[in-house]
């Protein structure tokens, strides 16, 4: 794609957020991206939003974060997917051509609402609902289905959850948790069977920005320099019946991975030097990394994945943030050395029914 | 060189409106707007390339991914989905959301779908209330209903306007509607029909005031080569803007606010930007017909003025003399409108739909003769979010690549 990405802002992480309302961490997050890129509001187009009605407990969500996300009178759109998703469609605005310099915000502070009664809410009326269906239940199923049909273990998730926090330690942005040994891991409560509670990365709050510009704004603005090229983007949602086709097959994330492989002109995973995946739980994490055979020169999750920090909405714009600072050589302590190509993922519903990805471009790869 | 790929709308879809479909869930009620609309594009749904799925708040009807749960029923699965909302102009943002899917290059065939059942909540007024700053506003009685009749009184301050005026709007709707087979409100009524309907916020009465609609809309938009290959005349996609606003009233009706609440002042600003790329200079010679979002009988002499019909407080009076009947120098809501149809989530999206059929000469009985050029628009939260979109019946530009 003609789209480049100026500036990124990662709100600071915490496991909850009480000191500010959501109004506000828009705000300063859109606003630290702006400085990022080094423009002003008044630069701007257009704003795309992510965000959900029912985590941020707003009716209609938009109504009251758009003003301090930057759109006021601003030409503004929302997605209600997740932030990864707000970045695709800002990407595609940027890239229509009549639109030019954006801002996409997203954000989540989930602490004051909990997740899984939200997700009851999320279930249809006459099958999932009536069951209790909810995240960990979604994932528990997804999580059996992996151990029956890909032979996923339990110790193998167990190291993977020490594997993504021994990583995360070294992340800057990361929340600050100590490694548990593995009996500690595999006696955490069972929440549904296989998963267990300490299988899981904990949901954290927190709000990312970025700005967009397009191929002809890059050229217009010489003495601005984007840190990354939109190299490609792809996406695809999987049936909503949770039936073992869905929980046991992985071909909707893998078919997408190469649409958006292909879209970036690459021929392989391994062309890849990092990798940043949106995976909620570590059977998730294990399964998903198994399925992308890449090979020991991708970095994947250096920043620690979600057990860095987990604001579950917009997560896969998190991962986005981190890839732009990968290829821009500007991820700090977790910087992965001559990154240049990396790829940021992101999914939504029950046990991953959407798959998204962005591809990242270094400047001068 | 940026990418701009033309795009044009090429076959639409819509189910009866009526308040309930108790023998369909929700994504039945979808199906049957895609089906519609593949049928009229004359494509399988595999020709898809991705979807876009218009939906607002869910509470009205209780089930949060309720899109997620339509994805086997829209023929979705393994495609690329996107949710989009911006409460009453979500179908408005859904249809330029496709635009940027199809202008971009990146996908080349889009269909844009949505349903929505409003009546599934005993009181939609009461969920509506909570859309509203928990802090400043929430507490206030606002609902849709009072905020918009306060922007109303506002502009019936400005401008002299009568109720009568407002109830002529209505009887023209209903009138209109009586040649839409998927209008839920329709009829020969009178001004005094309206003005003796219960009074529910002044100025409003009853028949002042769109119904809650169930139902379903769906719109396929394509670039210009598959359009020409599959479509006689397609409708293109020629102007998209939007343009939000603060969620606080107040501070839009001060002497030094940017915008005036009883002027919708940012439809100005979002229409000058769509008729720049439309190419449209003068809106009453060059454009036929409008599809305006107006779910109360006020909300279209402030449109008509601000999207350049006339000059500010001027639209009553043009009203009154049939300037917008079917057969005046501008068409207004030939279908009715939104006054005598709305389903919230696809109420955007049916005037694009309606818009388009007016340009594919595919409108019936609604058919306004020689439309070149319609305006659809949308309206959304506390009247701050506004969509236009210009639907022509040829590109007005040529498309360009990198």
């Amino acid at each position: 794609m003609d789209v480049y990405v100026m500036g990124v802002a990662i709100h600071p992480a915490a496991d909850a957020i009480r000191d500010r309302r959501l109004e506000e961490m828009a705000y300063s997050t859109a606003r630290a991206a702006l400085d990022d890129a080094g423009v002003q509001r008044k630069d701007i187009d257009h704003v795309t939003l992510a965000g959900s009605d029912e985590i941020d407990a707003r009716g209609i969500s938009s109504m009251l974060l758009a003003a301090p996300s930057g759109a006021y009178l601003k030409d503004e759109m929302r997605v209600a997917d997740s932030g990864l998703t707000g970045l695709q469609l800002g990407a595609m605005r940027a890239g229509a051509g009549d639109l030019q310099l954006g801002l996409v915000v997203s954000w989540n502070q989930s602490s004051l609402g909990p997740l899984e009664d939200i997700a009851r809410m999320r279930a249809e009326p006459f099958y999932l609902r009536p069951v209790g269906l909810n995240f960990a239940i979604a994932d528990g199923l997804f999580a059996n289905a992996m151990a029956q049909h890909r032979g996923v273990t339990e110790a193998a998730v167990a190291e993977r959850v020490r594997m993504r926090l021994a990583a995360a330690a070294a992340n800057p942005r990361a929340i600050r948790r100590a490694v548990p040994g593995a009996a500690d891991i595999a006696g955490s409560p069972l929440i549904s069977y296989p998963l267990r509670a300490g299988h899981r990365a904990p949901v954290t709050d927190g709000a990312v920005a970025m700005v967009l510009a397009s191929g002809a704004w890059v050229r217009a603005h010489p003495d601005k320099r984007p840190l990354a090229r939109i190299a490609g983007i792809e996406s695809a949602i999987d049936r909503y019946q949770l039936n073992g086709e869905r929980l046991s097959g992985l071909k909707i994330f893998e078919d997408t991975l190469q649409a958006v492989l292909k879209r970036a002109g690459l021929g392989s995973v391994d062309e890849l030097d990092v990798i940043e995946l949106d995976a909620q739980n570590a059977w998730a994490d294990v399964a998903l990394v198994d399925s992308m055979k890449a090979g020991n020169s991708v970095a994947i999750s250096p920043s620690g994945g979600a057990w860095a920090q987990n604001p579950y909405f917009c997560n896969g714009l998190l991962n986005a943030a981190e890839v732009v600072l990968q290829v821009s050589g500007r991820a700090g302590t977790h910087q992965v050395p001559g990154a240049g190509r990396a790829l940021a993922h992101g999914t939504s519903g029950f046990a991953q029914q959407m798959h998204s990805f962005v591809a990242m471009e270094g400047i001068g790869s | 060189m940026t990418q701009h790929h033309n795009v044009a709308v090429i076959g639409v879809g819509q189910t009866a409106f009526r308040s309930r479909y108790d023998e369909k869930t929700y994504p039945e009620l979808a199906q049957d707007a895609v089906a519609l609309a593949l049928a009229d594009a004359n494509l399988q749904p595999e020709q898809v390339d991705a979807v876009v799925f218009s939906m607002a708040p869910t509470t009205f009807m209780g089930v949060a991914d309720a899109d997620k749960w339509a994805v086997d029923y829209t023929w979705a699965r393994g495609k690329p989905f996107m949710r989009v909302h911006t409460g009453g102009a979500t179908g408005g943002s859904a249809l330029q959301a496709a635009h940027a899917h199809v202008a971009s290059g990146q996908y080349g065939t889009v269909l844009v779908v949505g349903a929505d059942r409003i009546t599934e909540t005993p009181d939609a007024q009461f969920v509506l209330n909570l859309i509203w700053d928990p802090f400043y506003e929430q507490d206030f009685a606002l609902n849709t209903v009072t905020m918009t009749a306060l922007a109303t009184q506002r502009y019936m301050h400005k401008y002299a306007t009568t109720e009568e005026q407002y109830a002529n709007v209505v009887v023209r709707a209903r009138r209109n509607a009586l040649n839409n087979p998927s209008a839920h409100l329709k009829g020969a009524i009178d001004i005094d029909a309206v003005m003796a309907s219960q009074r529910i916020s002044w100025p409003y009465k009853l028949f002042d005031i769109c119904p809650r609609s169930a139902g379903a809309a769906a719109v396929v938009v394509t670039n210009e080569t598959l359009a020409r290959e599959r479509c006689t005349r397609p409708a293109f996609i020629t102007g998209t803007s939007g343009v939000s606003n603060t969620v606080f009233m107040g501070d839009r009706m001060s002497p030094s606010a940017d915008t005036d609440f009883a002027d919708f002042s940012e439809l100005k600003i979002a229409a000058r930007e769509c008729y720049r790329q439309a190419g449209i200079t003068d809106p009453m010679r060059e454009v036929q017909t409008v599809e305006i979002y107006d779910p109360f009988s006020s909300f279209q002499f402030p449109q008509l003025e601000s999207l350049g019909f006339c000059a500010s407080g001027t639209a009553q009076r043009l009203s009154d003399e049939g300037a917008f009947d079917m057969n005046g120098q501008v068409a207004v809501n030939p279908s009715g409108g939104t006054l005598c149809t709305n389903p919230i989530g696809v109420t955007g999206l049916v005037r694009a739909a309606e818009a388009a059929r007016q340009v594919m000469n595919r409108a019936g009985a609604m058919q306004v003769p020689g439309v070149h050029n319609a305006i659809a628009t949308a309206i959304g939260g506390s009247t701050q979010f506004f969509t236009v979109t210009m639907l022509s019946d040829e590109p007005r530009r040529a498309a360009t690549s990198a």
